[in-house]
């Protein structure tokens, strides 16, 4: 060992706090990072499962087209096909409505239901439910059931148990393929068969053999992936899935260059410390090539430690959070093990620190020695920032301004088709890094006006507040430092939470428009309902606020033909209130005016005011517009009129549909209203019932998981702004402890500097949650728009500030505990410190 | 310029300052050093007074424990007729900050608070205002006038101890302690503020304890105190440079 590198880790041993903090910027760093890589994966593989009907372990799909059900025993005689089993079903009558009964293995990786009671099917004849269909069709374990096949056929199945489907829609049945065949109408085919490779399912030429089975024959299936199939389907299932991805893509984008500007921010307050140290070494003769080296030895061993602990760590967190959750109630998949990112992540975290330590070596070569050893004590409190400094600040300031007008003068319109997502969203984060890089060089100049303003306040609390803010602002370079940290960490909740609300208000928006009430009963194509059957309906005393409607389809509102057009009456569906308007106000709408969708509105470009010539049939009827919603009119219409006008444009009194509530509320009070409805329509094959409940709640599910990914991501920012405020608070108390040791000596109580410390930290949480919110808001909203989801822009200020008061709090807190140590040292050992 | 034993003084009221019996002992068991080993000595109002010694002989120690910076083993600290032996930190925090100015080698400014701003913090610190009448006339005396708003890092080395001193001396204290106030000064500026320590004892009656390794230094006093081995060893009235090094010689050879 060399006897500079003996020297430095000597120093390392007299002082481990300063390389334990050192350190642990980048242990953090690589924690977030890694950690962020398992979250999308976690996120990925959750969203995939809860959207698509494939399980994960399937290889190859093979479906729309001749499958028959030799086909089955074919593919699975081939060589690399650990198991195959067919999605196929069958449609019968039962006396409690229609019945679904499909083909499931029951158990093993490619089974889609789990047994909750009961057993599940083996001989001929018998049936798995669902815990839906047990409540709303009356079929429990044990019974037995007659149905009607589609040919005509009556059989008697067994019930023999109760399985939880991934998507219970209420109707559902499942039993083995002999059982299903024998209700399907003869020689019918099989909708698809999934297939689980044996091995680790790469390379087999599996899907070539398959595909020589079915070779020549007229419709042939088509042959896809697993992964492919469950991409697809997930897709099918919510247009969102592309961009979701997107955005947690970007997410750990941004927390890379927030874990890199983590451990910038701390190893800058250790710079000054070490110049010193190293200049000395300089001046009694090391030469530059032997200390560099030294330097990159010592540091490659603390970020390959720090690396690794930070990679583990992340690895135990992230497979100890699903199952975690799932004793919640929350249903989360377990990360892989992403070898490769983890060696990135580890390799980062050592170049990032042997950049580090390196980088005060250069700057010690730079000056004179002496100079060096004798500015040290005084670095950090040059308020202003040079020239060079100042232009590459302005250059970046403006480089990132010129790509977010870019992204601004390119937003998609309405409803433009819209293929740029992803390189919008790439350009409004290269613009936030752009920025936040400007915010780097030119913050120490920033930090002034904001501490005079948030500072006011302070000043009227005495020398402690006036020190605490001349501390801040008499050391602007480090005061920035830590505000940037903060900046960050405010920055990313704000966006998250900023695009969170606009998600909340689309989905919500999409959830009222599409399920105004629990349940709709109504004819085919808007034809009347039977005289006399709402009146019974609102007889039933399981069903409360029944409301009859009008429904037409093919109305002309403007230019605009082939527009479905009701008369929903908005006092009497409470839930309607929660309609998101762009303008106007939906409770305006009287004889004379219309609400319009907002697509409706977009196709003449109307607004509140104008009006708007609404024709049905041939007649045609001039109207004020009274609002435009943020999306659809409610069931799916386009324009939503007052009653009188739709008699005006001669559509008879009698209502097409209507409306109602269970009088209950949850799964029971539901069920109970279901088999009213049904009762009552019995007998009449044309009427629909409809819960709209269960669509609901598909909305708001779907609603739960995007929460719970935007509930992990705020974690890890605060995360990454509360450690690294945490860390460079404590490395500022250190290496000031000779001035605290001077006010302790000049007359300042143990408490009173105790308080000025805290009080530093807290402004320091004030300015950056300032510089944070002003980035974050704007910089959210342009993401929001450019991501192309028609998201309304909302400010959840509420929110805001709680982050804002949080943030404060917990830096507030980080500063505690480095400030009662350095109130607790005695002064004498403070101000002997070198 | 007759050596005689330091008289035990502290409750006749001419001392300022004073220690009694003071013992402090740094460490525990085998690897225990007695820094102060049983020092008596008094230091009069109004005189500047230099306390010296080979390194090691505990006089650094000895003002930390009589400025109330550090507690004794054992003995008695008497500021103006108040022992602050057994005082909670938050007496010796008021003591420090009202009856007690300090000086360092180092300076010790606080490098974001300007000229002025350091001059006032002890009375900032203790809610009082300046006498502005007084804070002019140190100002002028010390010449920094021109400097108030300067920060420290613009200024001299000389000008920054001057600030320091200013500091030291605006509150008005029983006490300026200066500890090696010019080690860190050229000889040009270290005389300027060594004057400087002499004037304001003899115009203002201020009382200066001085810790000094430095002959010359300790010649600007009235009086020498010599310690060696935690012990008292003599003291010199109306000192010269060549009476304090000629003890100072004694001292060495005698060990």
């Amino acid at each position: 060992m060399s006897v500079l590198l003996r020297t430095q880790l000597a120093g390392v041993g007299r002082r481990p706090a300063r390389l334990l903090l050192t350190g642990l910027a980048v242990l953090v760093a690589s924690f977030v990072v890694y950690a962020t890589v398992l979250a999308q994966q976690i996120t990925e593989r959750s969203v995939l499962n809860g959207l698509s009907g494939t399980p994960e372990a399937t290889g190859v799909v093979v479906q729309n087209g001749d499958i028959r059900a030799a086909d089955l025993a074919a593919v699975t005689a081939l060589p690399g096909v650990a198991e195959a089993v067919t999605r196929t079903e069958a449609y019968v009558r039962t006396p409690g409505g229609e019945l679904i009964v499909a083909t499931d293995p029951g158990s093993g990786p490619l089974s889609t239901v789990t047994v909750s009671s009961g057993r599940y099917p083996q001989a001929p004849g018998e049936i798995a439910v669902t815990p839906r269909t047990v409540e709303r069709m009356d079929l429990r374990a044990g019974t037995t059931v007659t149905v009607t096949t589609e040919e005509g056929g009556t059989q008697t199945l067994t019930v023999v148990g109760v399985v939880q489907p991934l998507e219970d829609i209420g109707l559902l049945a499942y039993s083995g393929l002999g059982t299903v065949q024998k209700l399907s109408p003869a020689g019918a085919q099989l909708n698809r068969i999934d297939v689980r490779l044996a091995g680790d399912g790469t390379g087999s030429g599996v899907p070539q053999e398959i595909s020589k089975i079915f070779a020549g024959r007229e419709g042939a299936p088509e042959i896809a992936t697993g992964a492919e199939t469950r991409l697809s389907e997930a897709r099918a299932a919510a247009d969102e899935i592309d961009q979701l991805f997107l955005v947690v893509r970007v997410f750990v984008a941004i927390a890379v260059i927030a874990a890199g500007l983590i451990a910038a921010s701390t190893f800058r307050i250790v710079f000054a410390q070490r110049m010193r140290q190293l200049a000395l070494l300089r001046a009694v003769g090391a030469g530059r090539g032997a200390l560099a080296r030294a330097l990159a030895a010592e540091g490659a061993l603390t970020g390959l430690v720090a690396g690794l602990t930070g990679v583990l760590a992340a690895l135990a967190l992230g497979h100890l959070i699903p199952p975690a959750l799932s004793a919640a109630g929350i249903e989360l998949s377990s990360p892989g093990l992403p070898l490769t990112q983890a060696a990135l992540t580890v390799l980062l975290a050592v170049v990032i620190t042997v950049i580090a330590v390196l980088a005060p070596a250069f700057s010690a070569a730079r000056v004179a020695p002496l100079e060096a050893l004798r500015s040290a004590a005084a670095t950090g409190a040059k308020p202003g920032i040079g020239v060079l400094r100042t232009v590459t600040g302005l250059l970046f300031a403006a480089a990132a301004a010129g790509l977010a007008a870019l992204v601004w003068n390119n937003l998609p319109g309405p409803d433009e088709d819209y293929t740029m997502a992803e390189t919008m969203m790439l350009g409004v984060v290269a613009s936030g890094g752009l920025a936040f890089v400007a915010l780097i060089a030119l913050g120490p100049v920033l930090v002034r006006p904001v501490l005079a303003v948030a500072g006011w306040p302070l000043r009227r609390l005495g020398p402690v507040g006036r020190l605490a803010i001349g501390g801040v602002g008499g050391s602007t370079r480090r005061a920035a430092a830590v505000s940037v940290v903060v900046a960050l960490g405010v920055t990313l909740v704000t966006g998250v939470l900023v695009g969170g609300d606009s998600i909340r208000v689309l989905a919500n928006r999409e959830a009222v428009a599409a399920a105004p009430a629990d349940f709709e009963l109504r004819g085919p194509g808007g034809a009347a309902l039977p005289a006399g059957l709402a009146d019974t309906v609102r007889k039933n005393p399981d069903v409360t606020r029944v409301a009859t409607y009008r429904w037409a389809g093919e109305a002309t509102v403007g230019s605009l033909t082939g527009s479905a057009v009701t008369d929903v009456p908005m006092a009497q569906v409470p839930r309607l209130a929660g309609l998101d308007t762009e303008s106007g106000s939906v409770t305006d709408l009287a004889p004379g005016k219309a609400v319009l969708s907002r697509i409706v509105a977009d196709v003449d470009g109307l607004d509140v005011g104008d009006r708007v010539t609404v024709g049905l049939g041939g007649r045609q009827i001039q109207l004020a517009v009274a609002a435009v919603l943020g999306g659809e009119a409610p069931l799916h219409t386009g324009v939503l009129l007052d009653p009188a006008d739709l008699t005006a444009l001669g559509l008879p009194a009698a209502p097409t549909g209507l409306l109602a509530d269970a009088a209950k509320s949850g799964e029971d009070g539901r069920t109970a209203a279901l088999r009213s409805l049904r009762s009552v329509t019995a007998g009449q094959p044309d009427l629909a019932v409809t819960v709209l409940a269960d669509q609901y709640d598909q909305i708001t599910d779907a609603l739960s998981v995007l929460l719970a990914v935007a509930l992990a991501l705020i974690g890890l920012t605060v995360l990454i702004a509360v450690v690294g405020v945490g860390a460079t608070t404590a490395l500022s108390v250190v290496e000031r402890s000779r001035e605290s040791g001077l006010l302790r000596a000049v007359g300042m109580s143990r408490s009173g500097l105790h308080t000025m410390l805290t009080t530093e930290s807290a402004l320091y949480g004030v300015i950056g949650a300032v510089l944070g919110v002003l980035l974050g808001v704007p910089y959210a909203w342009l993401a929001v728009s450019a991501i192309g989801l028609n998201a309304p822009l909302t400010l959840p200020g509420g929110q805001l500030l709680a982050v804002f008061v949080v943030l404060v709090a917990l830096t507030a807190l980080a500063g505690v505990l480095p400030a009662r140590r350095a109130a607790r040292v005695s002064p004498v050992a403070a101000l002997s410190t070198d | 310029m007759k050596r005689q034993s330091a008289p035990v003084t502290g409750r006749d009221g001419t001392a300022a300052v004073a220690a009694v019996d003071l013992v402090k002992v740094y460490g525990t068991g085998d690897t225990a050093v007695r820094a102060l080993d049983g020092v008596t000595v008094g230091f009069e109002r109004g005189r500047f007074t230099a306390i010296m010694g080979p390194s090691g002989s505990g006089k650094s120690t000895l003002m930390h424990c009589l400025a109330g910076l550090d507690t004794a083993t054992s003995g008695q600290v008497l500021l103006g007729g108040t022992d602050l032996t057994s005082q909670p930190d938050r007496v010796l925090t008021k003591a420090r900050r009202e009856r007690i100015g300090f000086v360092f080698q180092s300076f010790n400014l606080l490098p974001q608070l300007t000229a002025a701003a350091n001059i006032t913090l002890p009375l900032d610190l203790a809610g009082r205002k300046p006498d502005t009448v007084f804070l002019d006339r140190l100002i002028g005396t010390l010449g920094l006038a021109g400097r108030l708003g300067h920060l420290p890092s613009e200024l001299s080395g000389g000008q920054q101890q001057r600030v320091a001193l200013a500091r030291a001396l605006v509150s008005r204290p029983e006490v300026v302690f200066a500890d090696e106030p010019t080690g860190n000064l050229d000889s040009r500026s270290g005389a300027e503020v060594l004057a400087l320590l002499r004037d304001s004892a003899r115009d203002l009656g201020q009382t200066i304890v001085m810790v000094t390794h430095d002959p010359g230094a300790a010649a600007y006093a009235d009086r020498v105190v010599l310690l060696a081995d935690g012990r008292p060893a003599g003291e010199i009235h109306q000192p010269d440079i060549a009476s304090v090094a000629e003890a100072l010689q004694n001292l060495a050879a005698s060990r």
